[in-house]
């Protein structure tokens, strides 16, 4: 006769029993075809908050009087700066990490898609590690030169940037001076057009580097921390999240700006209970914008108690953060426009894609970011307008309403 | 004076390089021999290495495939010049680094992705006795050199060269230095390096050739000791020529103390488990020290008066550019 446990999480028990370590993260036959993140069957805070149109509306008078008629959605104008550079809209796309998933065509469909829309393009965590630098290897595709160029082609005139992440490892691949160095970045730079971003932590898993399974037989196992958890041929590789203090943070910032004076700088911070102070921190360095993925964030393997348990909302992190002091992104479960237009009242710039813009190119690999965008600035349009605001950074805290749980 | 190099014939061959080459040549004996009176001794340093100086601004590493490892040229020989201390309390080496520096420095008319460096470290020493010894030894080149009829064919003005003082050079800090260029209307970073266009402003304005000193900790590499009375500012100088040659010789006291260097090489961005050896050695113990490191071609750009750094190499590479 069985044992049972009524009202015990038995079969989690057991599958722990049966599998040893592999079982704490999810299951093995999902990694490369499964985007990771935080799960929140009845949405977060953000999703409870309501945005709520006033009746009167001075701003709106201001633009009827500005128009000469009643203004109406196409009135409002979403062209930002973001982080140094101009934006076609309070939006950018940001890094899908080492995963197999982002590995494949997908980033360079986003890549040319994002150009096109003139929206920033951060391109991420170990692209270089996992996957050689083009310069060497010309073919790739898959490489981080090929997702520059794809987006350089398709860039206008005036806006977007592209911003290469840089994790404790990549710094031993040197990813900023390649790409600093390298005569395929120099119309980027010349037009002010390519920053850096400092990675020290990601949503998905706050406290912990990038994960990755790989082949043990990988060439690029030597150079991380490699952990033989599954007990097959696959093997976990962790990248390490780097130490901080303030003090590091600071430093880290100044010798960007002192290193790579023709880049922007861009910091990314996990959803931290000290957020604010190492947003303060890096903004007071010189950054110029600070990036916050909330803990619903990540597309990237992690244990599942750390999707489910580990790290601020995205909410509670905007309340930390309050008045910001510079560039704020945020990113984390956003692919729709009310809570885009939340994330702006409660102090953020622009809004970071992630999984959706993975699943878009993933749809269509020529149109389906473009297509997702478009949803969004729709929707920008209208919510905003409805608000009686004509501009992206109009819209503030006046315009939420949280139900009887204060913010 | 062509801004950018001719065929390796052409320019091996120009009477101007064979004037250069010979005045550098006289460079390399003068110092050779006022360092060997002073009690240094000449290393040959390596080629190749797990790990090189991480400190160069933006300049990408060469990456070398080392039976399966991966190693880097030089960029400088700044860790070795400190594990060397461990055999001998003064050294010196003319050492080679390649750096793949950014291509918008090949107009600098200051940058080489290959150069050489007068490599020198005192054991025990501060950041005072270094600079003692730089400002000693420049008089000592100089004089070395002046009366070279290459000068003349250079058609260098000397008497600037006989301007330059016996030692006692003049030395401003940073933080003065961003003031003044503030006041000159330059947009100069206060948390940075000088960056060349101010250096070239300030060289300028120079007749003479004076220090730099303590640079803010984000401006340089993790071996530059950071002062304990000056939370921040770095024990650490630059030389700058003067009549717009700028940067020549950078240098500091460095820091030796195990802790001190891997915080500092996370406050670099830097990962220290590839630093491995470097750091087994510096935990084992090293020995205090303060050096320098003169940029050879900028030396002798300076000496014979050249527009262009690369006209003081045989065979120049610009940054971004191919050649031989």
């Amino acid at each position: 006769m069985t044992l049972r446990a009524p009202g015990f999480p038995e079969q989690d028990v057991r599958v722990r029993a049966t599998h040893g370590p592999a079982a704490i993260f999810p299951e093995l036959t999902e990694y490369g075809t499964t985007l990771f993140g935080a799960v929140a069957e009845s949405g977060d805070r953000l999703d409870s908050a309501r945005l709520v149109p006033p009746s009167f509306m001075p701003r709106r008078l201001e633009k009827l009087i500005e128009l000469g008629r009643e203004p109406m959605y196409d009135a409002v104008d979403l062209t930002t700066s973001v982080g140094g550079f101009q934006s076609a809209l309070p939006l950018y796309v940001s890094a899908f990490g080492s995963t197999r998933v982002a590995s494949d065509d997908l980033g360079v469909a986003a890549a040319r898609q994002a150009g096109r829309l003139g929206i920033p393009l951060v391109i991420g965590e170990n692209v270089v590690p996992v996957n050689g630098y083009g310069r060497i290897d010309g073919a790739t595709e898959k490489s981080l030169l090929a997702r520059i160029r794809a987006y350089g082609e398709e860039l206008g005139e005036h806006s977007g940037g592209v911003v290469v992440q840089q994790s404790t490892e990549d710094a031993d691949a040197e990813v900023w001076n390649l790409v600093y160095s390298d005569p395929a970045t120099q119309p980027l730079l010349d037009t002010g057009r390519l920053g850096l971003e400092l990675k020290t932590g990601q949503g998905a898993k706050p406290g912990l580097g990038g994960m990755s399974v790989l082949d043990s037989t990988s060439a690029v196992a030597d150079r991380f921390h490699v952990d033989t958890v599954f007990g097959t041929d696959e093997v976990l590789r962790c990248a390490s999240p780097g130490t901080f203090t303030q003090e590091i943070l600071r430093q880290q910032i100044r010798l960007m700006r002192n290193n790579y004076p023709r880049a922007k700088v861009w910091v990314k911070l996990p959803p931290a209970r000290d957020v604010a102070d190492a947003a303060r921190t890096a903004w007071e360095a010189g950054a110029d914008a600070v990036a916050v993925d909330g803990a619903e964030g990540g597309t990237g393997w992690a244990p599942t108690g750390f999707l489910a348990h580990v790290g601020l909302p995205l909410a509670e992190c905007l309340r930390r953060l309050g008045e910001s002091a510079g560039d704020l992104l945020v990113s984390g479960r956003m692919w729709e426009g009310t809570r885009v237009v939340k994330c702006l009242a409660l102090g953020a710039r622009a809004a970071g894609l992630g999984r959706a813009a993975l699943l878009a190119a993933d749809t269509d690999p020529v149109h389906g970011l473009e297509n997702l965008v478009r949803c969004l600035e729709l929707e920008l349009r209208l919510l905003v307008s409805a608000l009686g605001k004509y501009s992206a950074g109009a819209v503030s805290a006046e315009d939420l309403w949280w139900g009887d749980r204060a913010n | 004076m062509d801004s950018t190099p001719s065929s390796p014939r052409e320019h091996l061959s120009s009477p101007v390089t064979r004037a250069v080459l010979r005045v550098q040549n006289a460079v390399l004996a003068a110092t050779r021999e006022f360092l060997s009176a002073q009690g240094f001794t000449e290393l040959l340093p390596p080629v190749i290495g797990p790990v090189t100086d991480p400190g160069a601004r933006g300049a990408k590493q060469v990456d070398v495939d080392y039976y399966g490892h991966r190693y880097k040229l030089m960029t400088s020989a700044i860790l070795y010049k400190q594990a060397s201390l461990t055999a001998f309390d003064r050294i010196f080496c003319i050492a080679p680094n390649v750096r793949l520096e950014p291509p918008e420095t090949s107009t600098t008319a200051r940058h080489l992705a290959e150069f050489h460096q007068i490599d020198v470290e005192i054991a025990g020493a501060g950041v005072g006795e270094a600079m003692d010894l730089a400002e000693n030894l420049l008089p000592h080149v100089v004089k070395s050199v002046v009366t070279m009829p290459e000068l003349v064919l250079l058609r260098r003005d000397v008497d600037t060269l006989n301007a330059v003082p016996n030692g006692a050079f003049g030395r401003r800090t940073h933080a003065s230095v961003v003031t003044e260029l503030h006041s000159l209307g330059h947009e100069q970073n206060p948390d940075g390096e000088i960056d060349w266009q101010a250096e070239v402003l300030l060289s300028s304005r120079a007749t003479q050739p004076f220090f730099i000193t303590s640079y803010p900790k984000g401006s340089r590499g993790f071996y530059d000791r950071e002062s304990a009375e000056n939370p921040g500012v770095l024990r650490n100088f630059d030389l700058i020529a003067p009549e717009g040659f700028g940067e020549l010789c950078s240098g500091s006291e460095r820091e030796h103390r195990y802790a001190e260097i891997v915080t500092r090489m996370r406050e670099t961005g830097e990962n220290p488990v590839k630093y491995g050896w470097y750091l087994d050695m510096v935990r084992e113990g090293i020995p205090s020290s303060a050096g320098f490191g003169i940029g050879l071609e900028r030396l002798t750009r300076y000496l014979c008066g050249l527009e262009n750094v690369w006209q003081a190499s045989a065979y120049p590479k610009l940054p971004g550019v191919a050649s031989p």
